[in-house]
C-alpha cells in the first residue's frame, strides 16, 4: 500500500517510492532516495517534524517535506 | 596546494583540523557550529601546507548558510586536495557528498572517521573494495585517538581526480541515478 511519509505510523517501515522533483536533491544528501528502506522513528504532535531512520542514521524532516514523499508500506 | 577538510556536520572535521595542525583548541559540542571556518598550517613532506576546516555540508546543493559557505570555499580553491571526512557508521550518506566532490573534478582522499564507533555498532566496511571502486585513497581513522592519521597524511599526495563514469563502471552499474542523484 502507498501512503505519504507523513502518514506513516510510529515504528512503521516502508520503502521510498516517490519523491517530489523539487525535493529530490535536497533530501538525497541525507540518504533519502527512491528505493531506500525507511522507518518512522519519531512523530511530533501539532504538525511538528518527523524523524526517520535510513541506513541506521536518523534524519528529521519537516512535515511539509514528509508530505511530498511517497512510501510503499506493508 | 591547499587542503580542504569537508564532510557532514558532526563527523569530527574540527578534531581532524586540530590534530593535523597541532592547534590546541577544545571542541564545543553544538551541532553544526563551524559556520565560521578555521585556517591553519600543517607539515606535509617537509612543506608547510594550508589547511582549511570547511563548514559541515550534507551536499553541494546548499540549503543553509553553512552549506553556501562550504560550496563557495570549494569553488574558490580550485587547486585544493579535499580530505572528505565521513562518519564510518553512516558511510552511505557520507559517500554521496564525497561523490559530488569527486564529480566536480577535485582530487579526494576519503577518511572513514569514527571507525571505533562503527566497530562498536558492528558495522564492517571493506576499505580495499571501496578504494577500488572509488579509485581514491580511503583511510579508516579515529580522530579523537589519532588512529589512522599517519596513513592519512602519507596518502594525501596520492589523491588524484577521478572520472565519475569510471566509478559507475567500477561499481558495476549503469545505475547512475544512485551516483548523480
Amino acid at each position: 500500500m502507498e501512503k505519504k511519509l507523513s502518514e506513516m505510523e510510529f515504528d512503521e517501515v516502508g520503502t521510498v517510492k516517490e519523491i517530489a522533483e523539487d525535493l529530490r536533491k535536497q533530501v538525497a544528501g541525507m540518504g533519502i532516495r527512491e528505493g531506500k528502506n525507511i522507518r518512522m522513528a519519531t512523530k511530533q504532535p501539532i504538525k511538528g517534524p518527523v524523524v526517520v531512520e535510513v541506513d541506521k542514521s536518523f534524519t528529521s524532516l519537516g512535515l511539509g517535506v514528509a508530505e511530498k514523499i511517497v512510501v510503499e508500506v506493508g | 596546494m591547499k587542503i580542504l577538510l569537508m564532510g557532514h556536520p558532526n563527523v569530527g572535521k574540527s578534531v581532524f583540523f586540530n590534530r593535523l595542525t597541532g592547534a590546541k583548541v577544545f571542541e564545543s559540542n553544538y551541532p553544526g557550529t563551524t559556520v565560521d571556518f578555521m585556517r591553519g598550517w600543517m607539515r606535509l613532506e617537509g612543506e608547510d601546507v594550508e589547511l582549511i576546516d570547511v563548514p559541515g555540508a550534507f551536499s553541494l546543493e546548499p540549503k543553509d548558510k553553512a552549506e553556501e559557505v562550504a560550496v563557495k570555499m570549494l569553488e574558490e580553491n580550485r587547486d585544493s586536495v579535499v580530505v572528505c571526512v565521513l562518519d564510518a557508521s553512516k558511510v552511505e550518506r557520507g559517500l554521496y557528498l564525497a561523490l559530488e566532490i569527486i564529480e566536480r573534478g577535485y582530487p579526494v582522499i576519503v577518511a572513514l572517521n569514527m571507525w571505533d564507533v562503527a566497530e562498536d555498532k558492528n558495522i564492517r566496511i571493506d576499505v580495499e573494495k571501496l578504494e577500488r571502486i572509488l579509485g581514491v585513497p580511503v583511510v579508516p581513522t579515529t580522530a579523537i585517538s589519532g588512529e589512522g592519521f599517519k596513513e592519512l597524511v602519507s596518502k594525501i599526495k596520492e589523491a588524484a581526480p577521478v572520472k565519475i563514469e569510471k566509478i559507475i563502471e567500477n561499481a558495476g552499474g549503469g545505475e547512475s541515478a544512485a551516483v548523480s542523484g
